[in-house]
């Protein structure tokens, strides 16, 4: 085995690559044990190693993330051969245009924060239990039978968040968004602090709707488009683009 | 190009832990998880910069955490991300002085259901710092080393993709940019010390 220094550094480099053979590796490890500069400096080169590692993950993340930021960003670019589809077609639609636009007017007035509500509300049903009712807190067998005040009397603001939510929704059956509103913002504000995620995509979805029935464009607009741009969100299918227009439109009446 | 589709936990931890099919598995991530942790960010006083620096440095931590056993599915990984990234981007905002009633209101809330995480990204700056000393290698150096430490290419491919005469010079060339390196971190015990944390989880 080579003695000098250098002889030494690459044995130790050739231990950490695996290309020594096993009687060398032996003989290596042997001389480890009781060299304690030898330690030091295989521990050196692995850490040199290790920051060669970590620079490489974060290059190739760094990478990764830059694209992906383009392609989010990246505005829609139009073709030569369908701009010249689209230019046909101006002319063909601008005929159309004058019919749709009046649709659209009639539309567009006749639009109100409730219609948009009742369009896209659909009562949350719970899913049956099968330990009957003993399973189930006093809450949930109010909002079963549909005792929706019952639900808003019952729970204290500590309640569980199960039980925050179904108070949400008893307030918008009971037509009452504001207080739907605080019900749901208690939920977020605790997943936010907690970190968890219980009833989150529910809450958010309901609580965009308490909004609109609120008035509160501008919040629901927030939501609406969060949800809209996470496709794993649980509501993702049913925030169209039809109801974001529909909010925006309803905000700028 | 497309956002990867969308995997389930266990696909995405086995294909980061396989090391196969990492970057499927990194655009994935950005499909299901950047809307939400960034729109955290930026509900907390974050900027747009500062939800993609926080959102990366996640990434990267996660697929180390990963690769080293340390995720172990206790929680879903999207709870586990969230967790990563509330505790990167609390400490952020206390190393930028800023005094936010909110973080008080976190620090002392018993935290019962999202994992504690905040132990994995304590050493965030001095990461940093290693990437930074890397970067401080010349070209050549640093491409070798990552084509051999990081891509795990032979001696063979990194001749053809980096044309010297021949392997003894490549392995001559990688031998002494890793000591050039192992030399940059010896000068610096917390770095060489932050590495060795890495090393052994």
């Amino acid at each position: 085995m080579d003695n000098s220094t250098q002889g030494m550094t690459d044995l130790l480099v050739r231990y950490l690559d695996g290309e020594l053979t096993e009687a060398e590796k032996q003989k290596l490890e042997a001389r480890l044990d009781v060299d304690v500069e030898l330690q030091e400096e295989l521990a050196s080169l692995r850490a040199a190693r290790e920051a060669v590692q970590q620079y490489g993950l974060r290059e190739q993340v760094a990478g990764i993330h830059r694209q992906v930021m383009q392609e989010m960003h990246k505005p829609q670019r139009v073709g030569g051969n369908i701009r010249r589809v689209i230019r046909f077609s101006i002319s063909v639609a601008a005929s159309i245009i004058l019919i749709v636009g009046a649709i659209l007017a009639l539309n567009f007035f006749s639009l109100s924060p409730s219609r948009v509500f009742t369009d896209n509300y659909l009562s949350y049903e719970l899913a049956t239990t099968r330990g009957g009712q003993a399973d189930v807190s006093a809450v949930e067998q109010a909002y079963r039978s549909k005792s929706y005040y019952e639900v808003t009397r019952r729970v204290p603001l500590a309640g569980n968040l199960k039980d925050q939510f179904l108070v949400g929704m008893s307030y918008l059956e009971l037509k009452n968004p504001a207080n739907a509103i605080e019900a749901f913002r208690r939920i977020v504000s605790t997943n936010e602090e907690d970190g968890g995620g219980i009833l989150q995509d529910e809450t958010e979805y309901y609580l965009a709707l308490a909004y609109i029935a609120n008035r509160d464009y501008d919040f629901a607009l927030e939501l609406l488009e969060k949800i809209k741009q996470e496709p794993a969100h649980t509501y993702h299918e049913r925030v169209s683009a039809k109801l974001i227009r529909q909010v925006k439109a309803l905000k700028w009446r | 190009m497309e956002l990867s589709k969308t995997l389930s936990d266990s696909a995405l931890v086995e294909s980061i832990r396989s090391g196969q099919n990492i970057e499927p598995a990194i655009r994935s991530m950005y499909r299901d998880y950047f809307g939400t942790l960034s729109w955290y960010v930026l509900n907390n006083n974050g900027t747009q910069q500062d939800a993609e620096d926080i959102f990366q440095e996640i990434v990267v931590r996660f697929i180390e955490l990963v690769q080293k056993n340390k995720f172990r599915g206790e929680s879903t990984v999207k709870t586990f991300l969230f967790s990563l990234a509330r505790h990167t981007w609390l400490n952020e905002l206390k190393r930028r002085g800023r005094a936010w009633a909110r973080e008080e209101k976190f620090e002392n809330a018993q935290d019962h259901s999202a994992p504690d995480t905040s132990y994995l990204i304590a050493d965030r700056e001095a990461r940093l710092e290693i990437i930074k000393l890397v970067g401080e290698l010349g070209e050549n150096c640093r491409t070798i080393l990552l084509l051999y430490y990081y891509e795990n290419k032979s001696m063979k491919e990194i001749l053809q993709l980096m044309h010297y005469e021949n392997e003894q010079v490549v392995r001559n060339k990688k031998y002494k940019c890793l000591k050039q390196l192992e030399e940059m971190i010896r000068e610096r015990p917390f770095l060489k010390q932050t590495l060795i944390n890495l090393l052994h989880g």
